[in-house]
């Protein structure tokens, strides 16, 4: 057992204690310089030779010379007027809120000199209360997107705005059937907009569809209760989560609210040894499953009857009336029986969750919900949550409506992209063909705006004026952060997509003349609606202003009562999908940053790693793992036999008789007979032609959907097959990059032999045999991970600190006087460290894609990242434990740990890494000459490398060799550039970097704290993966704050702190991973 | 509109002399940091000038019938209430510049106002305070005074060694000979002058010290290289630092009001200018030339006295014409189309393709930072309570600004070795509680900059 403890692993290679992967984690880099090797004639632009090396000495000596005589004339121009609220070199806040679609977060945006740049979370939201997800995050690079519409076109003309309106009004006559294609629509006035339009258009309508849709969920709850709506879900309140394919913490319904509420049942103390029970039944393995205690792998098509069983043993507990349904194995049907009454055993504090869009089966979902008595407790409809709207049926209606020429007008809003993932996406495509007149809002060019006749740009959100209603009676208002960028550079500009239906209409509620029509337009309708609703505040103006400010505003709720439940359980229950007996069933799924493929033209997300798969760019054909016995593990028809080498296998992939290929995965919890793939790939037009970031990434998946008889979109297939392998690719997965190196222990505790069988594999015998185990970097015994079960808590406590005892046993073996240096620099002044609760972390990402967006982290592309150049300071490690085939998993942050004793210091030649006073490794990129010693040198593996010009900081680009074949890397654009935080610089090729603790935050905030004249405080410095983290799981501030935040977390006796034995005295604590699994239900 | 008092002759000249008496008690440093805190932005440095508000000089008097100190005193402290109550004198005033109002000063003590008077007074009569004393090269970094220049000393020095040396080379080259010639008996060759400089050990020696101290020369232009020093380039406007920050005693961070709360110090956008120069529309030196500069910029017309609708649509020439009228009208010199081709070039820039007047006037950076250094003058002018002369020189002095500073690394980290930290009265400092219980042993004297971190790579660099 005590070995079992940190018997985390990675993937099968290192399971399988492959040699090869033994020598390659040994170094750092996987290639030397130069890369020639590893590069095409076409990238590698020789034009330089020893000549040419001489003519530039000569050129850059004499160039050095009259640039000392002639000084470069450099301007600085001032404000002609300039505004009160803008002090240069000072960040403002603005509250608004990012939206797309369904996806909604409360946030405040920091603007400098007038530029957007950086996302944080509101506070103030009693949703998200100030965490984010990775999607808002990175929404403030598609801002700047190049690709962006810069003026209305018609026929594929740009035009102005005038003559635009006039073309398309001339073509709408008042008798005109006009169909609104759009994704959940949450403003009111947007609502209201439309509302004006179908005033002057009468024979106007709605179809809303979500890209991942949840319309059985709103047609059961409508059966159920007679509301349309989704309810408001506490997980919170919940001793027993139980999710079935439903991913509530990466993309489903609301994840950051229900990451919140998640988090805060999940932080486990031995103080408070109590935490909520989570188990996951799922045919994938989703973030949450990841996350879970206990999880019960299925078929995709054996959901329907999972749930039929747990109705039933609920049914049987509770003194209900059972239903028939399909039946499931013996073994599975047991483990229904199991979570049934764990969930009867919790009444009231139970919630059951499925993802599943069969009507029949959300019914029966809600009917166990109502028989535990959840309803006004763990989930309610009080408030109920509208980011899900969309309707199955009135899809299926549109369709046949064109097809039957009776539709003139199509509208499709921003955000919506019907061609690519409407319900039933290919009809969508033949009958959209017939119809007249097509009108595009979009922003950006997508799949639609290609078919369209007219494009009318919408504002991005950062532009716009608006409002959301999330949940009932909760608004969140939408301000500009910046003027419309276009329009303020000789362009005609974008329209926010409200106003351009009101002018078509003619509509006299907007009020043209005005400065801001829309905001105008905006804050009537809050006048005539939100304003009643309260009594707080008497002066509409100052309402106004005040919701403006907290960017939030909740209505009181009024009397409510809960309907009772009036679903019909036995129809229901017939029209659950039926198990089938095919050999490979697929399911289709959402990942944390691609969503529905709204998100691929965003660089950021498509390389931030899928968590779970830790895949990037593309989505990869998840293929369940096998323990053959022994160490012996293999994949889905052997494939992927060598993940580790950046090699995976493509095959053809046939689902429904259409086939495509597809790039594998191995996939631990993948069940046996199912495969997985992503949805929101594989788009075909997301950017100008020729820079288009996100085209052709990745399998698009949307026209292997079936739709069911209710109009609800399926997001599984029982009749998938793998054919033939029909090559490599070069495998952009992180997982076996920057590996840190796992224990080198097999599962009885003897140390892993070669395959001679005469030397330990990776371990360094002679420290092993006169030091003992584990000493100073050995691997057999390294302390990354230490979890534990719930009941064990008192033994993880016990363990930990043994083994922490242990390594400060070894480290105080030093010569150097750590003591003395501790006394005279860091017990005074500031010592800054950070925690991570390893509970709390669900590994959603939020944090790196803050990193990249707060520290100009640069994008580097698919093909850089298979050549481990991928350059985020914070990665999130992945580790498996537990069954093999079912494996529990942890996320680990791992950020640079700033170590009082570093190595990487040790071995810089030019002191370009260094120690500051305050504890942190300071990193100085101008004096750094790239001998990439220190990177070596890193137990972690936390410093990259710039091995190419990703940012054309370069001063001769001539000779660099190109990015991913393009002339001009991504975020080398001038308007791409407006995202740079001014305080950050920007790295050249050849230097090394890495996380600096966000110093340009401390520096700020010891700088308000001195201004001030008072001692600094824990709010003063928050990191940026902090302040991103919707859990809380990061906490970052000064040790010798005795008051601080970080001083309560460092409490903790489940805190240690990685590679502790190895004497770096780093910095980052992390608290063991606890769970709360049972016996009964594991594997 | 001059002011009709001066009629009272006599009565002026008794007032001086009863203020003059009055001085005594004043504390006239006290007044002139009154001064610049709260009346130089509108009224004259010198007294005697009228700005935005009228010139102060002799104000005592111009009261004395109206309610005398008393009044005046509540007139400072708040203007409106006084012209409420009807009070005479205020009221003319009131109406004598257009109704705007005076700003309220509630804050000032009555030893504060006395002292103001007194010091309003001083300058009034004995020009400014306290007396300027031309001095020569001052303003330099140590303040020491200029060193004596040793240059011709040492070429000096030079000369007379080499000369030496030449002998001391001719006399041992003779001794050689005369050894050669006893050992060996051969006929004494004497060499020439020519054949001792030429041997090979003074050749070798040469080169040696040519590479030595061409190798020092080029290392230390070379570190020099980029640095701007000295660096005075011609701006847009011939703004005048000594006639602002100088004689009119205007405060730097009027202006530059970034300087106290953000990184950067801000170079004042057109309409801080108008603050003042809405009512001078001519100035002293270069007459309608530089001002209209600024009406051009932000749009305000100076017939008028309007800022102009629509300006940024209009087209330049009709711009010009505005401007055209104002300076043929104002102008002392006859120079009206040069004025106006002045306007174009300090408003319009080819290479940035500017061709509108309307917009910002293009200054030149005097002071430029690399990219990979964060600098925050806050840090330096709140906290660290620095003057702005410490880095950037006598600028009250410079008609051009120049840069004063090198602006290299070792000349921040040699400040940030030397300076000592404010400690005293920031709380934030009790961090340091090392620090604190050893300057109350007494085993300390002060903190410098560098004792609490200042020196670090990533004080400066991230």
């Amino acid at each position: 057992m005590e070995n079992h403890k940190n018997n985390v692993w990675i993937g099968t290679d290192q399971l399988n204690n492959n040699p090869e992967l033994a020598q390659a984690e040994q170094s750092e880099f996987k290639e030397k310089l130069p890369m020639a090797g590893e590069q095409g004639e076409t990238e590698l632009r020789l034009e330089s030779n020893r000549r040419d090396f001489l003519k530039y000495l000569g050129f850059g000596i004499g160039a050095a010379t009259i640039a000392a005589c002639d000084i470069p004339v450099r301007k600085a121009i001032p404000y002609v007027v300039k505004p009160d609220s803008i002090v240069p070199g000072v960040a403002t806040y603005f509250a608004t809120s990012f939206v797309k679609g369904g996806d909604y977060c409360p946030v405040l945006v920091k603007t400098r000199e007038g530029r957007p740049i950086k996302i944080e979370g509101n506070s103030l939201s009693s949703m998200t209360k100030g965490g984010t997800s990775a999607k808002a995050q990175a929404s403030v690079l598609s801002l700047y997107d190049t690709s962006r519409f810069a003026s209305p076109i018609g026929k594929g003309e740009g035009m102005n705005w005038s003559d635009f309106d006039k073309a398309v009004m001339t073509q709408m006559s008042e008798k005109a059937k006009i169909r609104i294609v759009a994704n959940t629509i949450m403003s009111p006035s947007a609502k209201q907009a439309i509302a004006d339009f179908t005033a002057a258009f009468p024979l106007t309508e709605v179809v809303m569809f979500d890209p991942i849709s949840s319309s059985a969920i709103l047609q059961a709850n409508e059966e159920s209760f007679g509301t349309a709506a989704l309810p408001s879900y506490h997980f919170d309140e919940a001793d027993v989560i139980v999710a079935v394919d439903c991913d509530f913490l990466g993309g489903w319904v609301s994840p950051t609210e229900f990451a919140r509420q998640y988090a805060s049942g999940r932080k486990v103390n031995t103080k408070h040894p109590k935490m909520s029970r989570h188990i996951q039944v799922e045919s994938y393995m989703s973030l949450s499953g990841s996350n879970a205690d206990n999880r019960v792998p299925l078929k995709p098509s054996e959901i329907g009857a999972f749930i039929v069983a747990l109705y039933n043993e609920v049914a049987k507990a509770k003194g209900g009336t059972r239903v028939s349904g399909p039946k499931l194995d013996a073994a599975k049907q047991k483990k229904a029986a199991i979570i049934a009454k764990e969930m009867v055993a919790a009444p009231g504090k139970s919630l059951l969750v499925a993802g599943s869009n069969n009507k029949g089966e959300q019914i029966l979902v809600n009917g166990i919900n109502e028989m535990l008595g959840n309803y006004g407790r763990t989930l309610s409809f009080e408030r109920p949550l509208l980011t899900r709207q969309g309707n199955g049926s009135a899809a299926a209606r549109l369709i046949k409506e064109m097809n039957s020429k009776s539709v003139d007008v199509v509208i499709v809003m921003d955000g919506a992209n019907p061609v690519y993932n409407f319900p039933n996406a290919v009809a969508f495509r033949e009958a959209f063909a017939k119809v007249d007149l097509k009108i595009s809002l979009s922003g950006t060019p997508n799949e639609t705006s290609e078919e369209c006749h007219y494009i009318a740009p919408n504002h991005h959100y950062l532009e716009s004026w608006g409002d959301v209603e999330p949940k009932k009676g909760v608004y969140s208002l939408m301000q500009p952060t910046i003027s419309p960028i276009f329009a303020a550079v000789g362009y005609a500009g974008t329209r926010q997509e409200g106003e351009s239906l009101l002018v078509w209409s003619k509509s006299t509620n907007l009020d043209r003349s005005a400065d801001q029509p829309y905001m105008e337009y905006v804050k009537a309708y809050w006048k005539a609606n939100m304003f009643p609703q309260q009594s707080k505040i008497s002066n509409f103006q100052q309402f106004w202003d005040a919701s403006l400010h907290d960017g939030v505003f909740e209505a009181p709720i009024h009397d409510y009562v809960q309907n009772a439940f009036v679903g019909n359980t036995a129809a229901a229950a017939a029209k659950v999908r039926k198990p089938a007996s095919s050999d490979l069933e697929i399911t289709f799924y959402e990942t944390v940053n691609m969503g529905g493929g709204e998100y691929a033209n965003n660089p950021w997300l498509q390389e931030l790693p899928d968590p779970v798969t830790r895949c990037v760019w593309g989505n990869y054909l998840a293929v369940p793992v096998t323990w053959d016995g022994g160490n012996s593990w293999s994949a889905y028809q052997g494939l992927n036999p060598e993940e580790f080498k950046g090699k995976a296998d493509d095959v053809m992939l046939t689902v429904a008789g259409a086939e495509q290929k597809t790039t594998c995965v191995r996939q631990f919890g993948q069940p046996n007979g199912t495969t997985a793939l992503a949805l929101g790939y594989g788009r075909t037009v997301t950017g100008m032609m020729g820079r288009a970031l996100g085209n052709k990434v990745g399998v698009n998946v949307n026209d292997w959907l079936k739709v069911d008889a209710d109009g609800n979109v399926q997001y599984y297939a029982t009749d998938a097959a793998i054919g033939a392998v029909v090559g490599e690719d070069e495998f952009a997965c992180v997982q076996y990059h920057h590996t840190m190196g796992v224990t080198a222990k097999d599962e009885s505790g003897a140390i892993v032999m070669n395959e001679a069988g005469d030397k330990p594999l990776n371990v360094d015998e002679k420290n092993i045999m006169t030091l003992g185990d584990g000493f100073q970097g050995g691997l057999t015994n390294r302390s990354i991970i230490y979890q534990d079960k719930l009941d064990n808590l008192p033994h993880l406590k016990e363990h930990i600190a043994e083994r922490r005892a242990e390594a400060d046993h070894l480290n105080k073996q030093t010569l150097y006087p750590f003591d003395q240096y501790t006394e005279e620099l860091y017990s005074q002044g500031h010592h800054w460290a950070m925690h991570v609760d390893l509970n709390a972390c669900i590994g959603c990402g939020a944090c790196q894609v803050a990193c990249v967006a707060e520290n100009n982290v640069p994008v580097v592309g698919k093909r850089e990242v298979y050549r481990h150049h991928e350059m985020t300071w914070l990665r999130i490690d992945r580790y498996y434990y537990g069954d093999y085939e079912n494996p529990k998993t942890v996320y680990q942050p791992m950020m640079c740990q700033h170590c009082d004793n570093a190595p990487c210091e040790n071995v810089c030649p030019v002191a370009a890494t260094n120690h500051s006073s305050e504890g942190l490794n300071q990193m100085t990129y101008n004096r750094c000459i790239g001998t990439r010693y220190c990177a070596n040198n890193c137990p972690f593996k936390v410093r990259r490398f710039n091995w190419l010009d990703y940012t054309t900081g370069d001063l001769f680009g001539g000779n660099e060799v190109l990015v991913n074949g393009e002339e001009l890397p991504f975020g080398a654009d001038n308007l791409t550039r407006m995202v740079l935080n001014p305080d950050v610089t920007v790295r050249s090729r050849g230097v090394i970097e890495k996380c600096s603790f966000c110093v340009q935050r401390i520096q700020e905030g010891k700088l308000t704290a001195k201004k001030e004249g008072r001692r600094l405080e824990s709010p003063d410095v928050r990191s940026a993966c902090q302040t991103a983290c919707p859990t809380e799981a990061i906490v970052f501030g000064d040790r010798n704050d005795k008051h601080g935040d970080l001083a309560k977390r460092l409490e903790n006796p489940l805190n240690y702190l990685v590679l502790e034995e190895i004497n770096v005295q780093s910095s980052v604590y992390y608290a063991a991973r606890v769970n709360n699994s049972k016996e009964e239900l594991e594997a | 509109m001059r002011y009709k008092f001066w009629n009272h002759r006599m009565l002026f000249v008794f007032v001086l002399a009863i203020s003059s008496l009055s001085l005594m008690g004043q504390d006239l440093d006290a007044g002139k940091k009154v001064f610049r805190a709260n009346c130089a932005a509108c009224h004259a440095g010198d007294m005697k000038t009228k700005l935005t508000g009228p010139a102060l000089g002799d104000v005592q008097s111009r009261w004395a019938d109206y309610g005398g100190d008393e009044a005046l005193y509540s007139w400072i402290r708040n203007s409106q209430a006084l012209v409420g109550e009807g009070n005479e004198r205020a009221v003319q005033i009131y109406e004598e510049y257009n109704k705007s109002v005076m700003t309220s000063f509630l804050n000032l003590s009555d030893d504060d106002i006395a002292n103001l008077l007194g010091y309003i007074d001083i300058v009034y009569q004995n020009g400014p305070y306290p007396p300027v004393v031309v001095e020569n090269g001052g303003g330099g970094n140590g303040g020491a005074g200029t060193p004596k220049d040793n240059t011709w000393l040492y070429i000096g020095l030079a000369v007379v060694l080499t000369l030496l040396a030449l002998v001391l080379m001719r006399i041992v080259a003779n001794l050689k000979d005369m050894i050669l010639v006893k050992e060996t008996g051969k006929e004494p060759e004497p060499k020439t002058l020519y054949q001792t400089i030429t041997n090979s050990g003074v050749i070798n020696f040469a080169i040696f010290a040519l590479v030595i101290f061409g190798g020092y020369y080029t290392v230390s232009q070379a570190i020099d290289l980029g640095r701007q020093q000295g660096y005075q380039p011609i701006q847009p406007i011939k703004f005048s630092h000594k006639t602002h920050a100088g004689t009119q005693q205007i405060d730097c961070q009027y202006c530059h009001d970034g300087a106290r709360r953000s990184k950067h110090s801000v170079i004042p956008a057109a309409n801080t200018c108008m603050n003042c120069h809405k009512a001078i529309k001519v100035g002293s030196t270069y007459g309608t030339a530089e001002i209209s500069k600024i009406y051009a910029s932000i749009g305000y017309d100076p017939n008028k006295d309007l800022y102009i609708p629509d300006y940024d649509e209009m087209s330049n020439e009709d711009i010009l014409k505005i401007y055209e009228k104002w300076i043929t009208e104002n102008s002392e010199t006859d120079d009206v189309e040069e004025q106006l081709e002045g306007i174009m070039a300090a408003l319009t820039n080819e290479e940035l393709g500017d061709d509108k007047i309307a917009g910002p006037i293009n200054w030149t950076r005097v002071y430029n930072l690399p990219d990979h250094v964060y600098f925050n003058h806050s840090q330096h002018v709140t906290v660290g309570k620095l003057e702005c002369q410490t880095c950037h020189g006598p600028v009250e002095e410079m008609d051009v600004v120049k840069a004063h500073v090198p602006l290299s690394m070792g000349w921040c980290v040699n400040c940030h070795r030397k300076t000592e930290v404010q400690f005293a009265g920031n709380e934030y400092y009790k961090d340091y509680e090392l620090y604190h219980q050893q300057l109350e042993d007494g085993t300390r004297t002060g903190v410098t900059v560098e004792e609490i971190g200042g020196t670090e790579c990533q004080k400066c660099h991230y």
